[in-house]
């Protein structure tokens, strides 16, 4: 891989974590091809094989739809997120896809200004290299912290 | 303050049930009275499926109540109910959530029981010899049989396991009632389960909550706006309100009609009527036979547990209290092992509409959380349950509260207040 | 010391109706003494890591000390729960005052 894609790769992690942070939803589900496949999945059943998540989407049809059932159908208290996210791990890499894994935690806060730990995990991530861009494939945020403190509601 | 102190606080003023003090959700008495009345007497309290442990050996760690629990399959196939505490020194021992054991073992002293609980070893139980002498260890008449792990009376349905601290309860059969029953067998009418996997939320509200929640066929037109909003909830659903004769258990029972989008929607509110899903594959769904007519059924099975069919979406959803403003959530969702790929596929798809992350499920937690704030700071308010009259009655539509009426009707007379 | 009999001890060493652990070339071995005549065994349990040097003998079986397990001391064979693996034993002799045991 070169430098140049790796850098590319890094940035777009951190788009990716701004363009959620900022609620930017277009953004969002621009950096996934059509047929994706987005999932945030607790490790227990990531790692137990097991196929439920909490959030489990196919195609960016279904990516508008939470967005619009985050926006406008359902109630939750407002909250912002803030994401750190780990240098990327090229796992591997060839002239169409990159393999990638990086760590990340998210952070909650409310209304009452006080902010909380609210998801610690890892994307496990394809990526399809489409001419000078890059387009998330498949993203599957495996969290360790398996007991979601109440209602998980923006995308991660 | 001690509990004594705590109850006093706790009288019910009110004729009947249809108003709810708000002490019954913040008293900390309360709550303790709660636990030893109902989680660890006389009720039976939902573990898990048999398919999470299907081989000899094979161990789930989960809770009932507050206490720490765990089923286990012993070599004979067999499913057995222990609790999670040392009969030494009281240790939590199992840390796992889940594996597979030969033994129990507590890693303090190695204390061992076998997979059934009884105590096989202790360890220098005879004590140890030195200079030719024996010195130590237990007392003489120190019988390993009277210092088993507590062992819990199991009842197992359908693939489902219930246990019970209380060696006298009533059969499951009785405990549930036999309309109840009814409802129960048909999701679990002994196909054979296949667990698809977890998820788990931490609710800062009282656990009755919950049960209420799923008592009030209500809110779901209202609060849940994703169902108005793609026509998937209708005032005028065919729909019915069961529960035993104890008023503790109950079901809703809904049909959706034929009507849509095309129809009138709702008569509750029909705004954004123009929209639809960019993906309908989230409600794509396959009729089942079992169904045997209805499209959804929520029962709730007091005090722990719900037992969720809503279209292919099929979960055990269990009830863990962890003080009086607080319980854990934990989605069990399974489907059947004749399921075809395509109906696993639905099953998955379909269950994005529950968890915690649910588009019709996340904004149930919150609500509860926001409840339980309002109680907090007003201890000496009231909820108001009088929708559909102030009795407890079966009901054959959905604007009605009378099963939360009935479970507090059921609720006082276990608690004494 | 393959297929060959070592000696071990001497017949003073034992007590009627126990143990002793020794020790051969590393390897802990637990000798008995019942009845007049002389067993020996692995010294370390098949269940937990603890010596039956350290157990009780009873009724031709030795009892670990950790967790109770039983050994049918002429046989090896494991007598109950939580032991799931026989205890290897081992052919004894004496030579006048010295026990013999026979490794392969």
């Amino acid at each position: 891989m070169t430098t140049e894609l790796y850098l590319k790769l890094t940035q777009f992690y951190q788009d990716y974590a701004a363009s959620i942070d900022l609620e930017e939803w277009d953004s969002w589900f621009n950096m996934f091809t059509d047929d994706c496949i987005y999932k945030i999945q607790s490790r227990e059943n990531y790692d137990r094989d097991l196929p439920m998540a909490a959030l489990s989407l196919e195609g960016k049809g279904m990516l508008k739809d939470r967005i619009y059932g985050v926006t406008e159908t359902i109630f939750h208290d407002p909250y912002m997120q803030k994401h750190v996210v780990s240098a990327p791990r090229v796992i591997s890499s060839s002239e169409d896809f990159i393999d990638a894994q990086a760590n990340y935690s998210v952070f909650r806060t409310k209304n009452d200004g006080i902010a909380e730990v609210f998801n610690v995990g890892r994307y496990v991530d394809r990526f399809v290299i489409d001419g000078d861009s890059l387009l998330l494939q498949s993203r599957v945020c495996v969290f360790d912290n398996d007991m979601i403190l109440n209602s998980l509601i923006y995308p991660i | 303050m001690n509990n004594q102190e705590l109850l006093s606080e706790t009288e019910w003023k009110f004729d009947d049930t249809s108003k709810i003090p708000f002490w019954a959700y913040t008293n900390k008495g309360i709550y303790e009275k709660e636990l030893k009345n109902i989680f660890y007497k006389k009720h039976w309290c939902y573990v898990g499926l048999e398919a999470e442990i299907p081989e000899p050996g094979d161990f789930k760690r989960t809770v009932i109540g507050e206490r720490s629990v765990i089923m286990v399959r012993n070599e004979q196939g067999e499913i057995h109910v222990v609790e999670n505490i040392c009969a030494h020194r009281g240790m939590r021992f199992c840390r796992k959530k889940h594996g597979n054991a030969q033994s129990f073992v507590c890693p303090y002293h190695q204390w061992n029981y076998t997979l059934e609980g009884d105590l096989q070893g202790v360890p220098f139980r005879r004590g140890v010899k030195q200079d030719g002498q024996v010195k130590g260890g237990m007392p003489k008449d120190f019988k390993p049989k009277e210092h088993g792990l507590t062992q819990l009376k199991v009842a197992q349905r359908g693939g489902v396991v219930f246990a019970s601290f209380d060696h006298d309860v009533e059969s499951f059969e009785d405990f549930l009632g036999p309309e109840m029953l009814h409802y129960f067998d048909r999701m679990f009418n002994g196909r054979k389960l296949k667990v698809l996997g977890y998820n788990k939320q931490r609710i800062p509200g009282n656990w009755k909550l919950m049960m209420e929640n799923i008592k009030d066929p209500y809110h779901p037109g209202l609060l849940h706006t994703w169902f108005v909003t793609f026509g998937l909830w209708r005032a005028d659903n065919r729909s019915e309100l069961k529960m035993d004769e104890h008023y503790r258990h109950a079901a809703m029972i809904s049909t959706r009609g034929s009507g849509g989008k095309n129809e009138q929607t709702t008569n509750v509110s029909s705004f954004k009527e123009e929209m639809q899903l960019n993906d309908p594959r989230f409600l794509d769904v396959q009729p089942e036979e079992w169904w045997d007519g209805p499209t959804a059924v929520m029962m709730t099975v007091f005090p722990s547990v719900i037992l969720q069919q809503q279209v292919n979406s099929v979960s055990t959803r269990h009830i863990q209290p962890n003080g009086n403003g607080s319980f854990d959530f934990v989605w069990t969702h399974f489907g059947y092992e004749d399921d075809t790929p395509e109906l696993t596929e639905r099953r998955l798809r379909q269950a994005n509409l529950f968890g915690p992350a649910g588009f019709v499920s996340a904004d149930d937690g919150e609500v509860i959380e926001f409840s339980q704030e309002g109680f907090e700071a007003k201890k000496d308010y009231q909820t108001l349950v009088e929708l559909g009259g102030r009795d407890i009655e079966h009901t054959d539509h959905m604007v009605s509260e009378t099963l939360i009426r009935g479970m507090y009707d059921y609720w006082r007379k276990q608690m004494g207040v | 010391m393959s297929n060959s009999w070592i000696p071990v001890a001497n017949q003073e060493d034992l007590i009627e109706d126990d143990v002793i652990g020794i020790n051969v070339n590393g390897h802990p071995v637990a000798l008995y003494l019942i009845d007049g005549e002389v067993f020996a065994t692995d010294n370390v349990c098949t269940h937990g890591q603890a010596l039956l040097s350290d157990g009780f003998v009873e009724d031709g079986e030795i009892e670990c000390p950790l967790h109770q397990g039983k050994f049918c001391i002429k046989s090896g064979k494991a007598m109950c729960a939580p032991l799931t693996e026989d205890i290897k034993t081992y052919e004894t002799s004496l030579d006048g005052e010295k026990i013999l045991v026979r490794f392969e």
